[in-house]
């Protein structure tokens, strides 16, 4: 299985939480045997780097310098993370089985690539906006927001760290609790039930699929 | 080439949604690629009682929700309009079997989706710059208006070759956006003279009683009213050209600046004499400027100057600014009257130089009409793009995309 990871943070910048965790999953899932990249943002370091523990990264850059807030920033950024992933799949010869996106700022691009080219992909809801935000409903939210809806409208399977945000997501986007599922970051069998939700959502590579195209 | 040619076209406008040139011109551009045997589709935003699908004149057009997402301003909303124009631009072309030779963004307006699809497809993108932040806004001055030119070097920087509409555009994009010449192509803006030729005389004399009396004559502005458009000029000629001549302003389109406008008239104590009828239909235009005794294109700043050319085509006399692409468009005292940019006497100068001059006013419609024919027809311009793209694909057939 090949899937590539969408994160906005992974080391050396650290930002949050969500680095150092989406770190330990690409090289959990790589012993595993699961071949993965995981395209990321960073400021000037750009481009394919071979980390240790056999993680790939493709880190891209905003191509757009100037902005006026954090939204404009991360839409400009997409396409960068779109060129970085459709370079992964043309290298793969359309091998990609599964985007994974954490958090909300490259949904649009995982929208875009499952849309033209047939990938799909999981949602990994680290945080939401209505939270991060006390509830507040400016228009600037509210399109943050409309992004969340966006991923979760589309992913195949959504994964959440917990009960409770679980249940925050049914609440506010009315999500079905079977397309969640609950995989907390120290239960034991966490890579376990990452792989489940993988295999479950991804692409067949067999010849089942080279058929159809 | 014997082979069909298939291009996706990205634009924030087409009619019946029509804010500035770009809806027109993608329109007439499509309909005639489309005479010469190109496959044309349109992605463009939707508009009140539009189709989401339909054909129109052989084009496809495709309508996406635009207003599906909250924005905080202007900019932002371009950005998350075009993250559902991508989406459902993507699922097109995934259901044409990504057999799409080529993608046509029309501004800075659609550069996020263009480029995101030019690299998910690997197929050519080619960019039609319209216009500049920079020169829009004649120099830049925020961070907002920064980001804008960022986006619109970020489109020139990846498309396969960029578009512009007079040699004018050609030099100042060329200096905007530091782009190698071999990059650039001058391709026209054109107009549709026969839309021009339907109206009847009598049906001509009773529109425009509802507008003038018989011995005023008709002064027209068609622009949207904001700087660069130069209203403003315009409306500040008028007391001038009444000192002269009997006439009635007449001023079309909308934009942020109409209220100051109508308030600058009524100050002058002219409002009898400026008639702003707002943004009007098709149909309305075109028996304006057919009745108009001259029309005015007074703009600042004017990467074409469409409206000239449409006045040229509807035998209407022409008065210009020296501006940008309409001093290639007129030539003076032969197609029409060039004035000095921003200066309302030299404006006032050729408004009644046109009309107290019945003779010359004659010849420059005459030369006027002429030009149009020859120079800014679709089908010539459709066939001007059609040999841009096989030349594009040409190259791109030796590239390890291909």
């Amino acid at each position: 299985m090949h899937v590539i990871i969408f994160s906005w943070e992974y080391p050396p910048r650290i930002v949050g939480q969500l680095a150092n965790y989406v770190k330990k999953l690409a090289e959990q899932l790589v012993k595993n045997n699961v071949k993965v990249h995981v395209v990321t943002y960073h400021d000037f370091s750009t481009g394919e780097f071979d980390e240790p523990n056999s993680v790939k990264t493709y880190r891209v850059t905003n191509p757009v310098r100037t902005h006026i807030g954090v939204l404009t920033w991360v839409l400009t950024l997409n396409q960068e993370v779109e060129r970085a992933a459709a370079n992964i799949y043309y290298k793969a010869n359309k091998h990609v089985n599964l985007i994974d996106v954490h958090d909300w700022h490259f949904i649009p691009a995982a929208v875009t690539l499952k849309k033209a080219l047939n990938i799909p992909f999981v949602y990994s809801v680290e945080s939401l906006e209505e939270h991060r935000s006390h509830g507040a409903n400016s228009p600037f939210n509210m399109a943050i927001k409309s992004i969340e809806w966006l991923g979760m409208y589309e992913a195949e399977r959504l994964v959440v760290k917990s009960e409770w945000m679980r249940d925050e997501v049914s609440r506010l986007y009315r999500v079905p609790q079977e397309k969640m599922r609950v995989i907390s970051p120290t239960s034991t069998n966490w890579v376990e039930s990452i792989l489940e939700i993988y295999k479950s959502a991804a692409k067949p590579s067999g010849a089942a699929e080279w058929l159809k195209n | 080439m014997a082979k069909e040619l298939t291009v996706l076209m990205l634009t924030w406008e087409f009619p019946p949604r029509i804010i500035g040139g770009i809806s027109p011109h993608v329109y007439y551009l499509s309909k005639n690629l489309a005479k010469n045997g190109v496959k044309v589709y349109v992605v463009t935003c939707d508009f009140p009682g539009a189709p989401t699908h339909e054909k129109i004149d052989g084009v496809e057009v495709l309508r996406i929700d635009s207003y599906k997402n909250p924005a905080p301003d202007f900019a932002t909303w371009v950005y998350l309009m075009n993250v559902n124009m991508q989406k459902e631009a993507a699922a097109l072309v995934n259901s044409l079997g990504g057999k799409v030779d080529i993608f046509h963004a029309h501004d800075w307006l659609v550069a996020n989706a263009g480029i995101g699809l030019k690299h998910v497809f690997r197929k050519p993108l080619i960019a039609t710059m319209h216009s500049t932040e920079i020169g829009r806004r004649n120099g830049i001055h925020s961070d907002y208006e920064r980001m804008i030119h960022e986006t619109e070097a970020w489109l020139t920087y990846e498309a396969w070759r960029v578009i512009c509409c007079s040699n004018y555009m050609v030099s100042h994009v060329q200096w905007a956006f530091g782009l190698p010449q071999d990059k650039l192509a001058m391709i026209p803006n054109g107009v549709e003279a026969e839309v021009y030729e339907k109206f009847g005389k009598e049906e001509l004399s009773q529109f425009r009683s509802k507008f003038a009396l018989p011995e005023e004559k008709i002064v027209l502005f068609v622009g949207r009213l904001v700087y660069e458009k130069g209203a403003h000029v315009f409306v500040n000629a008028i007391p001038k050209v009444l000192e002269k001549t009997n006439a009635k302003f007449i001023v079309v389109g909308d934009g942020y600046m109409k209220e100051q406008l109508s308030n600058l008239v009524r100050g002058m104590g002219l409002a009898h004499k400026v008639l702003f009828t707002g943004f009007v239909d098709d149909e309305t235009l075109r028996k304006l400027q057919k009745c108009a005794d001259v029309s005015v294109v007074p703009s600042l700043f004017e990467p074409f100057g469409i409206v000239a050319l449409e006045a040229m085509a509807a035998q209407s006399p022409v008065v210009v600014s020296d501006a940008g692409g309409l001093s290639e468009i007129v030539e003076h005292d032969v197609t029409g009257i060039k004035v000095y940019v921003n200066n309302p006497d030299s404006l006032a100068w050729g408004i009644t130089r046109a009309l107290l001059n019945k003779e010359y006013a004659e010849t420059l419609k005459a030369n006027a009409y002429k030009k149009v024919r020859e120079f800014y027809n679709w089908n010539s311009i459709a066939q001007k793009t059609r040999t841009l793209y096989e030349a594009v694909l040409s190259e791109y057939s030796k590239s390890f995309w291909a």
